[in-house]
């Protein structure tokens, strides 16, 4: 016979449907997010996983400064290290032979004429020819005549060979000891002397592309900067999502995210360096899944960056100059990510030494593992997974515990019933599977239903809010094993063991002890004793008490919740606030960089434009402690990329209190830095090193930077006093030439990390907030519902001896009232804290600097939605005080 | 000669319907006069709680009427009847009814709080013999001093009415008759009208006033000319 316990479980759900409602609701709704998102992960890892192989995904790039050499690209192929000690004193060494042979020769011309000349002078003077202009003319004869045979007679000389093997020797060792240095240092720093090198031998592809200014409706004016590849490219492919590659050299394919947030589709016409081209493709390169410009980029712009497709003839075409980037791939693959770093670093000797020796120079280089463009949608979309994984643990977690205070006070209101069935016979193994039935049942039941919705309306609903965001190839549908298991087994584990441990505890105690409801765990000798205050106070005071597990439960839903409406507020806050004050972040309303200081007739680059300020400007990279640099799911993963500004005296733009070496605000806070601190800069690909003692602090948020006077920068990077990098100007400079101009940088582009996430969470966020509310409030609504369920009795006892509904309610609604208020405002303060913990983590680990920042009106927001949440449950709670029977104290139970 | 105080008049109640109806009241009537001790005596299904609840205002007559001091309950809206029961009554009920999270002291502060002419807590601590426990919790206590906690909590409001349901009930007899002595103390000294209800024959000898009733209706309605101190109650 089946226990018929179990009968008690459908009349339970029924009784308390709305209870449960709320639960399943709840359930449904966590494990449905989390179900779609690893769906989503899944699916889109697994397209996103294919594209390497299908579309030749590279192993790293490198830029050089000029085409390669056919040389240079055979012996980087090989992998090896050039011999540039060999090269370098083989170089010293001709040249110091030239040098060596220059001087002998005149010297030793100096020397034979010298005793030509003296010679005649003796023979005149004995002769008594004292005349000068006749010694002269003597003396210009016989250098004629005898000079030849007397240089002739002198190099036959054995003292002549001697003293020019010394020289040559002198000069040799002078090289080989000059090279020794200089490689000393050099070999150290790149480790370039180290034992046993083992070559890293690589298949190398040229890739190279052009950057050309965009103007997406054709109105002549830049919308954004446009990377040119050729179409028939054999590295780094794209996938289509619409169209085709281009065919003519009027079309043009470009990337789907950008095209979408510049509202351009197949068929439309765009501008490209000044040539109009049609549309005829929409595409995802393999290599560019997020638009980022470059790899020190805070974050991808996919409204003021786009990657194109262009044929061959029609890249031809272009004038902007030719980026000389070349992808390699190595032989055998790995995913290790160490074995690749130690590729990578082997591969950057053979290139540092290669280009040496073959006369070029690197401008770039990096490995595919630390591509941003590539690795940045990946990794945010395993880490977005994990994060709401690990949410959707606490929360079922929360509700585990609810579960169990309400099985706690069923097990406290049927204590007898329990003790007789156990007096009865029934075992305590069996009371504890009839109490355990209903979570379990809840849980299986929201997990299942969880995770229909997750394999398919929350599936889609999150891939595309990563379509929203990211370049993504389009993507097929795969079953996750992760998903089913992940939000269905571990919940049930949590619910399980949770509810288990507490009624086994709970259940623990003799028959007897039920049967005279005798269930304290400890005895209370003496209750509490409470300040004189007003009876209804202490009242009040005493339900607190009662209820401090329920609160506890309360107290880690309400930090949770009040955690996430700080991310809800506090990132478009900090998006706006970066946006708003972004022109403030500019120096000037435009910074100019130029190629050099110098145009094609080495003319210094000059303007007529008023405002126009010279500055100077050196990329160099400050050095990352060990545990920002473990945590590679953002960011380059290199060192921090500082720019060292060199500022004109009484500069308009950036004010220096007096000599020396100051730092962005940016950078002291990000690194904790400050005035009477040293720092050590370095080049990123040349064996220099740059210590500073920093003055002071400068106010700019808008990067991490270094500033000091033009002429302290001169001395120390070793540059002429009229080269510069640029200019700041309040106008427009339109009287430089374009092809002189690197880069202009205005307050648009400081604002487009706010435009680009503004527009890939902005929606999410507001719907966001609202499930915020409803969360607490069902959070609280379940506790609430515990609080008043177990003083049902007391309460239905109050309403007979004459209190009325309000009091009633201010007796039992205000302690939680208090309660969440107090929570809520802690909780906000927690939850700050660990936000501004946890974003600074996160920007330590990023380039550049970013400050989470919450407007006040936003503070009290958070805390007033969660208080709205209990509102609504509070109103409840009245309705449900006001519903209690009073026969519920009349009748007789023991 | 003491006034009519409570008036019952043709009361009548019935639960379920059709062939489930069970009359449970079938037309009362008595009248209980100021300061009296008043018994109401039956066997289990009499309808003596149906009759107290209906007097304390928490349960409605389908007709009929109960007055007190002149004012009908059937008037009464819902806040009326809080009113009336805050103003006018105190409950001791045979399980006591504590606050189980509020300690002795507070629990008979429950009591005075109502109240607009509540006695002094302390003092009617005092007098329960509550003193030293005054700071335990309900559960801390044993039975009778539980039910002491419960008539104090009664008598600081000070009631015109103090309704008993079965007090004795759950107690032995030693505490039964320390409890029954207590109530006719309230009696006395406060002159508070007690309807207690109960089916133990005994009390009847300590009562003013003993209401029999069986199946509804009043069988006998007797006044206890010589009535016996609680103390020297056997039963």
């Amino acid at each position: 016979m089946k226990n018929p316990l179990i009968k008690r479980i459908p009349k339970e759900l029924v009784a308390e449907w709305h209870k449960y409602a709320v639960i399943v609701i709840f359930m449904v709704l966590m494990i449905g997010v989390v179900s779609g998102m690893y769906v989503g992960h899944d699916s889109l890892m697994a397209t996103i996983n294919a594209g390497p192989e299908e579309l030749n995904l590279e192993d790293g790039c490198f830029e050089l400064k000029k085409k390669a050499s056919q040389e240079l690209l055979d012996d980087l192929s090989k992998g090896d290290m050039a011999d540039v000690r060999s090269y370098f004193i083989d170089k010293g060494t001709k040249e110091a032979d030239e040098e060596v042979a220059k001087a002998i020769e005149e010297n030793l011309n100096e020397e034979v004429t010298k005793a030509i000349e003296d010679a005649v002078r003796e023979q005149c003077l004995a002769f008594g020819i004292t005349d000068e202009q006749m010694i002269r003319e003597q003396t210009d004869a016989a250098l004629e005549e005898k000079l030849e045979d007397a240089l002739e007679e002198a190099r036959g000389s054995e003292d002549f060979q001697k003293a020019v093997e010394e020289a040559y020797s002198e000069a040799h060792e002078e090289v080989v000891k000059a090279v020794d240095e200089e490689w000393d240092e050099t070999a150290k720093r790149y480790e370039l002397d180290e034992e046993g090198f083992v070559p890293v031998p690589i298949k190398i592809y040229e890739h190279f592309y052009r950057e050309e200014a965009e103007d997406n409706d054709n109105d002549g004016n830049r919308d954004a900067t446009v990377r040119i590849f050729k179409s028939d490219s054999a590295i780094d492919k794209a996938a289509f999502i619409e169209g085709r590659a281009p065919e003519t050299d009027s079309e043009i394919a470009i990337d789907r995210m950008h095209a979408s947030n510049a509202g351009a589709g197949i068929g439309d016409s765009i501008s490209i360096g000044g040539r109009k081209y049609e549309i005829v493709g929409l595409l995802s390169y393999v290599n560019y899944l997020t638009l980022h410009e470059s790899n020190t980029d805070l974050m991808f712009d996919s409204f003021g960056f786009d990657v194109a497709m262009l044929t061959p003839s029609g890249f031809d075409r272009l004038s902007s100059r030719v980026h000389y980037e070349y992808s390699y791939k190595y032989p055998e693959k790995t995913d290790d990510k160490i074995e690749l770093a130690d590729r990578g670093n082997r591969l950057l000797k053979a290139l540092i030494t290669q280009t040496l020796v073959h006369d070029n120079e690197i401008e770039d280089f990096l490995p595919e593992y630390l591509r941003q463009a590539s690795n940045f949608a990946p990794s945010d979309i395993d880490g977005d997974s994990t994060t709401t994984a690990v949410l959707c643990y606490v929360l079922i977690a929360v509700i585990a515990f609810i579960f169990a205070i309400t099985i706690n006070n069923t097990i406290e209101k049927e204590a007898s019933v329990i003790g007789t069935l156990r007096a009865s016979g029934y075992s305590r193994s069996e009371l504890v599977v009839h109490y355990m039935t209903m979570p379990v049942i809840v849980t299986l039941f929201g997990a299942l239903l969880g995770n229909v919705l997750g394999y398919t309306a929350f599936r889609n609903l999150m891939m595309s809010l990563y379509y929203e965001s990211y370049s993504l190839p389009p993507c097929g549908f795969v079953w996750s094993r992760t998903a089913l298991v992940k939000t269905t087994i571990i919940p049930l584990i949590l619910m399980f063991f949770i509810n288990l441990i507490v009624i086994v505890k709970k259940l623990q105690l003799s028959p007897l002890r039920f049967l005279r409801h005798d269930l304290a765990t400890k005895k209370r000798s003496k209750a509490m004793r409470l300040p004189s205050w007003s009876f209804l106070s202490r009242f009040r005071l005493r339900i607190l008490f009662q209820n401090i597990p329920n609160y506890i439960v309360l107290a880690f839903g309400v930090i949770f919740i009040e955690l996430m409406m700080c991310f809800a507020f506090g990132l478009p806050d900090s998006l706006n606030n970066y946006g708003d004050k972004a022109s403030e972040m500019m120096f000037a309303e435009y910074q100019y960089m130029l190629m050099s200081s110098r145009d094609s007739d080495n003319e210094v680059i000059e303007t007529s434009e008023e405002t126009a300020e010279r500055f100077s400007a050196k990329t160099l990279l400050f050095p990352r402690n060990n545990d920002a640099k473990k945590m590679r799911a953002f960011g380059s993963g290199k060192d921090e990329s500082v720019t060292v500004y060199g500022i004109a005296d009484d500069s308009s733009y950036v004010s220096l209190a007096s000599e020396g070496t100051y730092i962005s605000s940016a950078f002291s806070e990000k690194y904790g830095l400050g005035a009477g601190d040293g720092i050590s800069l370095h080049e990123e690909y040349e064996n220099k090193s740059y210590d500073f003692t920093i003055a002071g602090v400068v106010d700019y948020d808008g990067a991490v930077a270094v500033f000091m006077d033009r002429k302290s920068f001169g001395e120390r990077f070793d540059m002429d006093e009229d080269e510069f990098s640029g200019y700041f100007s309040q106008n427009e400079i339109k009287d430089i030439d374009e092809e002189y101009i690197a880069t202009v940088i205005t307050s648009d582009d400081m604002a487009k990390v706010t435009v680009q996430l503004m527009h890939s969470f902005g929606s999410v966020i507001d719907v966001f907030k609202y499930v915020l509310v409803v969360l607490a409030a069902a959070l609280i609504y379940l506790l609430a519902k515990i609080i008043i369920e177990r003083n049902e009795h007391s309460i239905s006892m109050v309403k007979i001896l004459g209190f009325l509904n309000g009091e009633i309610g201010s007796l039992y609604i205000r302690p939680t009232a208090v309660v969440v208020t107090l929570f809520a405002v802690a909780g906000f303060a927690a939850g700050y804290g660990l936000m501004l913990y946890l974003f600074k983590v996160i920007m330590l680990s990023m380039d550049g600097y970013f400050r989470f920042f919450m407007k006040p009106v936003s503070m009290v927001l958070s805390v007033v939605y969660l208080l709205i949440g209990y509102a609504l449950v509070s109103v409840i709670d009245y309705f449900r005080i006001k519903k209690i029977p009073m026969d519920v104290a009349l009748k007789n139970v023991e | 000669m003491k006034e009519d105080f409570l008036q019952i008049s043709d009361l009548k109640k019935s639960f379920g319907s059709g062939e489930a109806k069970q009359d449970v009241l079938r037309g009362m009537d008595f009248t209980v006069k100021k300061g009296e001790f008043c018994v109401l005596l039956g066997p289990s299904g009499s309808g003596k709680s149906t009759l107290l609840n209906i007097i304390g205002g928490i349960d409605t007559p389908d007709s009929g009427y109960v007055s007190i001091n002149g004012d009908k309950l059937e008037d009464m809206s819902e806040k009326q009847l809080t009113m009336y029961r805050r103003r006018h009554l105190g409950y001791v009920f045979q399980m006591y009814n504590l606050i189980p999270n509020l300690n002795v002291k507070e629990n008979i502060e429950v009591g005075a709080y109502l109240s607009e002419k509540p006695l002094d807590v302390e003092e009617v601590i005092a007098t329960l013999g509550l003193g030293e426990h005054k700071h335990k919790y309900p559960n801390q206590l044993s039975g009778g001093q539980q039910q002491r906690v419960s008539i104090g909590r009664a008598v600081v409001k000070n009631p015109d009415i103090l309704m008993c349901d079965e007090p004795t009930g759950a107690l032995d007899y030693k505490t039964s008759k320390e409890i029954l002595a207590l109530i006719e103390d309230c009696n006395n000294k406060f002159g508070s009208t007690v309807i207690m209800v109960t089916h133990n024959e005994a009390i009847k000898y300590m009562a003013d006033h003993v209401i029999k009733l069986r199946d509804g209706v009043v069988r006998h309605n007797d006044i206890n000319e010589k009535k016996i101190p609680a103390a020297e109650l056997e039963w």
